[in-house]
């Protein structure tokens, strides 16, 4: 019996396919895409959710005084950050007070979503995060993502019930930051994960009177601009700058904060029209 | 029955991704990752029909692409390209030992790492270092592969066994 055509020209076969793939639409591809990751996107839930319950399990095993001390513990962490949200509120209202005397346009207003996460996605090509909300939360795409360390990342992805959130770590990301204490905007760049070590990043276009040392790294914080990310929410410390190939500006390094690898739970920013 | 084969070979390679997904969530403290797309190719390739085998490849591909930052398709093509070529050569292949199986698996899934590597890695301030990551990351692969392979691909046949869908191995 003679043979079918893909088994007797297998390499024909995969040239069909490859050029059958690339002249399809563009909105067919992502509603693919977007097909296979919600058909798979219970699978990571539920292993997250065994992750959850272990986690509960692991928790009951803690005696009644251990439980006792720690909410104890926690009542004066609650009792200092109760004065810090009255301070706040009155900080707040002397800005809105400022901006309505100075006619200035309102600061962007956010909605902080808290999501726990599904899956981390750390590899040499990308560093990723899938959490447990998405579209029915309000999350969108280019939505900011923070910790109590800082800078996350921004959402990259959103489905119905998770998103994607590309890491500050990821080679493709790119923001413009300040140096505390500094107005002068510099870019930072992610892409340095060794293996066993800790995430860094890059900075450029750094003046040339910022000086920075291992022993005395400076802070490196968001700067605003762009309109993503808001202001003065921490990325990394520099640990180093050097001046550049065409002496006009310094490169830097950035050392990004550990705990990055091992969130468990974010906060996204959800934009919000000003109340 | 080929159908039928698909889908049994599509549910093991799902679970092969669960598994080596929460593998790497854990490995993330360590800053390892793993890479087993060798196994998504290799059994289809080397003891199943070339339409059964690329299917499925493709499809395993379609699936780690929706959960990764490439462009969609690189998987599935690039699985799909080393299902052809494995197809095309398993006849001088040793695959009928389970040592020669495994340096065929290995060999796929190196050659699968270093493609997607190449695509991704263009330039950037790290690019010498990031290579230095991957370099980490394949030798991690490669042994974690090693210790898998042998029980996935006994679990594929396996599943086949069950549905009542095994090979009869076509060249």
């Amino acid at each position: 019996m003679p043979r079918r055509f893909d088994q007797n020209r297998p390499f024909a076969t995969l040239g069909i396919i490859v050029a059958a793939w690339l002249i399809l639409p563009v909105g067919f591809k992502a509603l693919v895409r977007a097909s296979f990751f919600e058909l798979t996107a219970p699978v990571a839930q539920a292993a997250s959710y065994v992750r959850d319950l272990q986690e509960y399990w692991s928790l009951r095993l803690h005696t009644e005084s251990e439980l006792i001390e720690a909410g104890r513990d926690l009542a004066r962490v609650n009792a200092s950050y109760a004065l810090s949200v009255q301070q706040v509120a009155d900080l707040q209202t002397e800005i809105s007070r400022l901006e309505s005397a100075l006619r200035l346009p309102p600061r962007p207003h956010y909605r902080e979503e808290a999501a726990r996460v599904v899956q981390r996605d750390f590899s040499g090509w990308w560093q990723r995060l899938v959490i447990r909300k998405g579209s029915s939360s309000g999350i969108t795409v280019g939505c900011p993502v923070v910790f109590t360390g800082g800078v996350v990342g921004r959402v990259s992805e959103v489905h119905t019930f998770s998103s994607v959130v590309e890491m500050i770590s990821s080679p493709d990301v790119r923001l413009a930051a300040v140096i505390e204490g500094d107005t002068r905007p510099v870019a930072y760049q992610g892409g340095d994960n060794p293996t066993f070590g800790p995430a860094k990043g890059s900075i450029e276009f750094v003046p040339l009177d910022i000086f920075a040392h291992a022993d005395s790294p400076r802070s490196l914080v968001t700067s605003g601009l762009g309109g993503q990310f808001p202001p003065g929410l921490k990325i990394g410390d520099v640990v180093r700058v050097a001046p550049s190939a065409d002496g006009l500006f310094k490169t830097g390094e950035v050392r990004l904060d550990l705990r990055l690898a091992e969130l468990d739970e974010v906060t996204v920013l959800v934009p919000e029209a000003q109340p | 029955m080929t159908t039928r084969r698909l889908l049994v070979l599509l549910a093991t390679q799902v679970l092969l991704w669960a598994l080596v997904s929460g593998l790497n969530h854990e490995l993330v403290r360590l800053r390892l990752f793993l890479f087993e797309g060798g196994l998504f190719v290799a059994y289809g390739a080397l003891f199943l029909p070339f339409g059964t085998g690329l299917a499925a490849a493709f499809i395993a591909g379609l699936v780690c692409d929706a959960h990764s930052a490439v462009p969609f398709g690189t998987h599935a093509l690039l699985f799909a390209a080393a299902q052809a070529v494995l197809f095309r050569l398993r006849d001088r292949m040793p695959h009928d030992t389970p040592a020669g199986l495994l340096a065929v698996v290995l060999l796929a899934n190196a050659a699968l790492f270093l493609a997607l590597s190449v695509l991704e890695v263009h330039g950037g301030p790290f690019a010498m270092r990031r290579w230095g990551r991957l370099v980490s990351d394949l030798v991690g692969s490669q042994l974690a592969l090693a210790l898998i392979a042998p029980w996935f691909l006994a679990l594929q046949a396996k599943a086949l066994v069950l549905a009542r869908a095994e090979s009869t191995r076509q060249s």
